[in-house]
């Protein structure tokens, strides 16, 4: 269990310093790039940080819709041929990127608050229709059998 | 013979009447026929009412005029009664009416009906019937009239048969009857001088009357039983042997020598008092005179020692003139001193015996200081005797909290100890071992109950009996293992066994004493379900057709094994069980022995079936068999009613059905169960999967975002 317990956190602290090391490099190759990118992911980096959640799951809602914001912006940046810290600032602090991208995370957060609930009804209404079909199982065993049946069934326990 | 002739008959008897004949004790109704005490009897003179009205019935092949009686011909304690035969014209039959609460002696019917046999009455034939003067089924026996008449007539007298002819007249025929008997291995225990009849008009040879009408010498009168029946009650005198027949047949020659009864002004009692401190010859040498002609067989036969006993042999030399070994008058020990119960003094162990049970309580005092056994050493110098007393008082010792039980076991093993081939008596309770089935059968019929008999055989007291036996003998071993059924029957206290079975199974010709069925006198399990059908039409709903009494009868009278509906019916709160047993019982009955059509006794059934249809679990088979009872049991087949629901396949197939959806039934009651109870884990497991869901769906979207941006730059 002790060993068990300790291999995700290496795992862990491995995928954390594996995406430092991913944004040092970005940092330094590309610039541009990491200022989109950190402006624009900046839901997920709070929710990465806030959700403490076995598998983070809230974190990985916010992170797939925010990034499918943000997406458009960096291919457009690199479409862009200079690729300058100020194209990339001018890009990112427009009024409707930022709400494409934050807006994009929302929906994420939505989306994470919105399944459960619905994944309960479909549950419940899975399990009323299943005992309903056994007691109609069950109401032709004792036209079949009568009360001798209900006898034998309370009889065996 | 015709109705004409039957008046003119009448005619005859009404001057017999007013001579000699209508003498004998009546049997107007059940039971009326007690031992006949002939003494009294012959002093009597009774009128009888023959009327010529012409009421007669047809049984089987005869004819029997109810109101034309004959009371010449009347045997033992049964009256006879005008009969034609219908078959056949020559020969005068008679019918000779049994006491319906008397077992008849089965063997004996069998062995002697149509047959004829030198020296013993014609038995033509033997019926059951209605008897309309008992109001109720009995067994009626039919006879050839002997030619002659009774060789005693009822005011005692007896028809001259010369001193010199009696050994051709009377030995001879009489030896016959029972040399032939006895080659059967049966007993006459009939033979007396007042059942014997002339067999021509001239008196020569004399034939023997009836013998197969009543429990075995229960007509005897008492001095004509040896010293070892005498203290038994008439009922339970027992089958005996030849040696009792040998015996009775010397007080024959004696009463018909001396031309009345030996010892007829003496009670009961002082007869076997004096033939116990006598023996049984010089008790009636002592105070009859004997011709001398008859000496020799008369002390021969009347030998108390059944060793010492003249046999046939002895007899034949006797009739041959030649001379015989001489035999001992009196074999029986005397003591120096007398040993005293309740004020009477007792010199031999035999009437010390009788004394005891004469005297049950006050007997037990000088059995349990050791009186007896030191009479019997001292007084008596029979040491084996004082042992086993001693024996018996120190088995009182280790009795347990039940003394006095106990004290009883030990004053009846005394007896026994006493008088070892003598009757078991216990408590008023005197039967010979061969004779208990009577005795029972009589206890049951005439209000005593069968308390005393079980008593007798839950104490195990004839078990003791048969330790007193001397020497190997085969009929001893028989009643042994027919005893060790008898003990296992009584133990068993449901429908089937107890006292009943033992009934059955010891007397062949008792009738089922069932209260539903009493009066049509079953003997035979062929009887038995035409019996039930014409109960059955006043049968109330919740009765049983089988009670304890026929569930005994069907259990000894049926050639199957019927063990297993008796197991079942050991429990009759078992409804089910109970009432499938019963039907499958009266099934067997019904294939074996018919009839085929029992219209009345199927509807009683049938309602009866109720209980057995829930053999079917399931409803659907219940309705079928449902509808299907009423329309068999319109056929009148029960067989057909008792495969209707023992259809073994059917059962079997309804069973595992029925097990099958028990399980399926709980399977989904238990699933039920858990989705109704699972909803706060369900929630957890909803908002894990939702969460699982959304990150799914958002990685997706995401993938098909960028992908869809590179393809749109591509393209």
């Amino acid at each position: 269990m002790a060993a068990r317990g300790r291999k995700p956190k290496g795992r862990s602290a491995f995928s954390g310093l594996s995406v430092i090391a991913s944004a040092v490099l970005l940092f330094m190759v590309a610039l541009p790039t990491f200022i989109t990118l950190t402006v624009g992911l900046l839901p997920s980096l709070v929710a990465f940080i806030f959700d403490r959640s076995p598998g983070r799951m809230m974190a990985r809602c916010v992170f797939g819709l925010n990034f499918s914001g943000v997406a458009p912006y960096i291919l457009e940046l690199w479409q862009d041929g200079a690729q300058t810290v100020g194209g990339a600032t001018q890009q990112i602090f427009q009024p409707l990127a930022l709400s494409i991208m934050y807006g994009a995370a929302g929906l994420g957060w939505l989306l994470y608050l919105a399944m459960p609930p619905i994944v309960a009804n479909v549950l419940n209404l899975s399990a009323q229709r299943r005992v309903a079909e056994l007691r109609k199982n069950q109401r032709g065993l004792i036209k079949t059998w009568g009360d001798s049946l209900i006898k034998e069934v309370d009889r065996s326990g | 013979m015709n109705i004409g002739t039957m008046a003119e008959q009448a005619e005859d008897q009404k001057q017999d009447v007013s001579n000699d004949a209508g003498q004998r004790p009546e049997m107007d109704k059940p039971g009326g026929g007690a031992p006949v005490d002939e003494t009294a009897d012959a002093n009597a003179n009774r009128e009888e009412e023959i009327s010529t009205g012409g009421k007669n019935l047809e049984i089987g092949n005869f004819r029997v005029f109810t109101d034309l009686r004959l009371p010449e011909f009347d045997m033992g304690h049964c009256k006879a009664y005008a009969a034609d035969n219908l078959r056949r014209s020559e020969g005068n039959a008679f019918a000779l009416v049994t006491d319906p609460v008397l077992p008849t002696r089965y063997d004996l019917i069998k062995f002697l009906s149509g047959v004829h046999m030198a020296g013993q009455i014609d038995l033509l034939d033997s019926a059951i019937a209605h008897w309309p003067i008992f109001g109720r089924k009995t067994m009626v026996l039919f006879f050839e009239k002997p030619k002659g008449g009774h060789v005693i007539v009822s005011s005692g007298k007896q028809r001259s048969i010369n001193e010199q002819d009696i050994a051709a007249s009377v030995v001879e025929p009489l030896m016959n009857v029972l040399q032939a008997l006895g080659e059967k291995g049966l007993t006459h225990r009939a033979v007396r001088a007042t059942n014997l009849f002339f067999g021509d008009p001239e008196g020569g040879k004399v034939i023997l009357g009836d013998c197969a009408s009543g429990p075995p010498g229960y007509d005897q009168p008492l001095v004509y039983e040896t010293t070892a029946r005498m203290a038994a009650d008439p009922a339970g005198r027992g089958v005996g042997t030849l040696s009792d027949d040998l015996y009775a047949l010397g007080m024959t020659l004696a009463e018909l020598a001396i031309g009345r009864r030996p010892l007829a002004n003496m009670t009961d009692q002082e007869i076997m008092d004096i033939k116990l401190s006598k023996g049984s010859f010089q008790a009636i040498a002592s105070q009859e005179k004997l011709p001398l002609i008859m000496i020799e067989p008369v002390r021969g036969l009347l030998c108390d020692d059944p060793e010492e006993r003249w046999g046939f042999a002895e007899l034949h030399a006797w009739l041959d003139g030649r001379r015989t070994k001489p035999v001992q008058g009196n074999t029986e020990k005397r003591a120096a001193r007398s040993q005293n119960i309740s004020g009477k003094d007792y010199y031999t162990v035999r009437a010390l015996a009788q004394g005891v049970a004469k005297n049950w309580v006050n007997a037990l005092t000088p059995l349990r200081d050791g009186t007896v056994e030191i009479w019997l050493r001292r007084g008596l110098g029979d040491n084996d005797r004082a042992k086993a007393m001693a024996d018996a008082m120190r088995q009182l010792q280790w009795a347990g909290a039940d003394k006095r039980s106990a004290e009883e076991v030990l004053v009846a093993r005394s007896i026994l100890i006493l008088d070892p081939s003598g009757p078991v008596r216990y408590k008023g309770f005197s039967a010979m071992v061969d004779g208990f089935g009577n005795m029972l059968s009589y206890d049951v019929q005439h209000g005593s109950g069968p308390q005393r008999f079980s008593d007798v055989i839950v104490r195990d007291i004839p078990a003791f009996w048969f330790g007193r036996q001397e020497g190997y003998s085969p009929e001893v071993q028989r009643l042994q293992s027919a005893y060790k059924n008898l003990r296992y029957y009584i133990q068993q206290k449901s429908a089937g066994y107890g006292y009943e079975r033992c009934l059955y199974s010891m007397v062949r010709n008792q009738h089922c004493l069932s209260p539903m069925i009493e009066q049509e006198y079953v003997v035979d399990i062929a009887q038995l379900l035409p019996a039930l059908e014409k109960a059955a039409e006043n049968v109330s709903d919740d009765a049983w057709p089988v009670d304890r009494h026929i569930a005994a009868f069907i259990a000894t009278r049926l050639e199957d094994d019927v063990e297993g509906q008796l197991m079942a019916m050991q429990n009759p709160s078992d409804e089910v069980e109970y009432s499938r047993a019963i039907i499958s019982m009266l099934a067997v009955v019904q294939w074996r022995h018919g009839p085929d059509n029992l219209q009345n006794l199927s509807h009683w059934v049938a309602r009866l079936m109720e209980p057995a249809v829930k053999v079917f679990h399931s409803k659907a088979r219940r309705e079928r068999v449902e509808t299907e009872i009423p329309k068999l049991a319109k056929r009148g087949n029960l067989v057909e009613l008792y495969n209707l629901i023992n259809d073994e396949q059917e059962r079997r197939k309804d069973q595992s059905e029925f097990v099958e959806a028990v399980a399926e039934y709980s399977e989904a009651e238990s699933e039920v169960f858990d989705l109704e109870s699972s909803g706060p884990a369900r929630l957890e497991m909803a908002e894990k999967v939702g969460q699982q869901a959304a990150a799914f769906a958002s990685t997706m979207i995401a993938l098909l975002t960028v992908s869809a941006l590179f393809l749109m730059h591509i393209f």
